[in-house]
């Protein structure tokens, strides 16, 4: 099963330096990783589809399910790149709800900004996107029924940080999903993840010209948290519960948190 | 003179939707350093935190949020440098918006 292909490097605000980091994958100055970002822009959204089979498509589906977003509602995706989990958003909350699609790379939001202009469906008018930083969001407290942030947070080098920001903007008794790869503790799940990304993403990524950036997902893993981890953030970032869901054979994991 | 029409109605166009969501997201966006509200400027197309001094630029109808996108207001002097430069040089003013 194909790993979904999401932009692995970590994210570097504010200008600090990880000084911690022990692999090949340095942090990289946030001007370095906008750059990537609008770099990869182009093939992302084909990329997605080829290294994952299309299924990224099923667990994006799932996390805007869990994230309890119904019509009517204002919901955020935050880290949105090209826009998938918005358009999902957008769908589900119609017409007459409001969905914000925030991202620090101009370019996957140009790429967003084209495909709901290109797209005929009228829901798809609520979505309006912003540039910003997830660390610092632009949006007053208690205000979105739903979050959901998809490959993003692993991305984050402050995730406390972000998930702080979160669960400030979310109204009380409403959920964030967060989608990304699962930090397995099965070590059979973890060594056919590496298997994956060496003799499939790496490669085909190559092809795109974007091996040595993909390289970085088994470290960006590696130095991810685990499932418990997230549940145990949730909770000291303010929420008053969380759980962690493995889907996908354990290849990916969802952590839903209620505020 | 019939294309140069249609690419001045559609920047036209673009322009006033791009005001009409500027305008729509000022309601809910707060200035992301000091959390207060925004204010839409129509004449610098930017949102402005009164709060702080501080304005964000919109680009091509999307606010640009991020911390280092803040401009402290009252730079007059950059931005009469700025224009003027623009007014010079017409290539100028095809960049980014």
């Amino acid at each position: 099963m194909a790993s979904s292909l999401h932009f692995p490097v970590l994210c570097l605000h504010g200008g600090r330096l990880n000084r911690d980091r022990r692999t090949r994958g340095a942090t990289r100055c946030s001007s370095e990783r906008q750059a990537l970002f609008g770099r990869i822009a182009p093939v992302y959204d084909n990329l997605n589809d080829l290294l994952s089979l299309g299924q990224h498509r099923i667990w994006k589906r799932m996390a805007v399910s869990w994230s309890g977003a119904k019509m009517g509602d204002c919901v955020l995706d935050l880290c949105c790149g090209s826009g998938d989990l918005a358009f999902l958003l957008s769908e589900k909350v119609g017409p007459h709800g409001r969905v914000t699609g925030l991202d620090f790379s101009k370019e996957q939001l140009s790429v967003a900004s084209s495909r709901q202009r290109s797209r005929a469906k009228a829901c798809y008018k609520n979505i309006e996107w912003v540039e910003g930083n997830a660390l610092e969001l632009p949006f007053p407290g208690s205000y979105f029924d739903a979050i959901t942030i998809g490959y993003g947070l692993r991305n984050v080098v402050d995730k406390p940080k972000a998930m702080r920001e979160m669960c400030r903007v979310v109204k009380r008794g409403c959920r964030i999903c967060v989608l990304d790869f699962n930090k397995s503790t099965q070590p059979s799940t973890t060594s056919f993840q590496e298997w994956m990304i060496d003799n499939i993403v790496v490669p085909v990524a190559t092809g795109y010209g974007l091996g040595k950036d993909y390289e970085y997902l088994k470290s960006s893993i590696n130095e991810f948290l685990t499932g418990k981890e997230l549940e145990k953030l949730a909770l000291e970032s303010g929420f008053s519960n969380g759980k962690h869901y493995e889907i996908s054979g354990g290849l990916m994991g969802i952590l839903v948190a209620t505020r | 003179m019939v294309k140069a029409s249609f690419a001045l109605l559609k920047s036209a166009a673009a322009a006033a939707a791009s005001t009409g969501v500027a305008k729509s997201l000022s309601e809910i966006l707060v200035c992301p350093l000091s959390k207060q509200p925004l204010r839409f400027c129509e004449e610098t197309n930017s949102l402005v935190s009164d709060a702080i001094g501080v304005s964000f630029p919109i680009k091509n109808g999307i606010p640009c949020l991020a911390p280092k996108d803040g401009k402290i207001l009252g730079s007059d002097a950059d931005d009469d440098r700025t224009k003027s430069d623009d007014a010079a040089d017409p290539a100028s003013a095809n960049r980014d918006s």
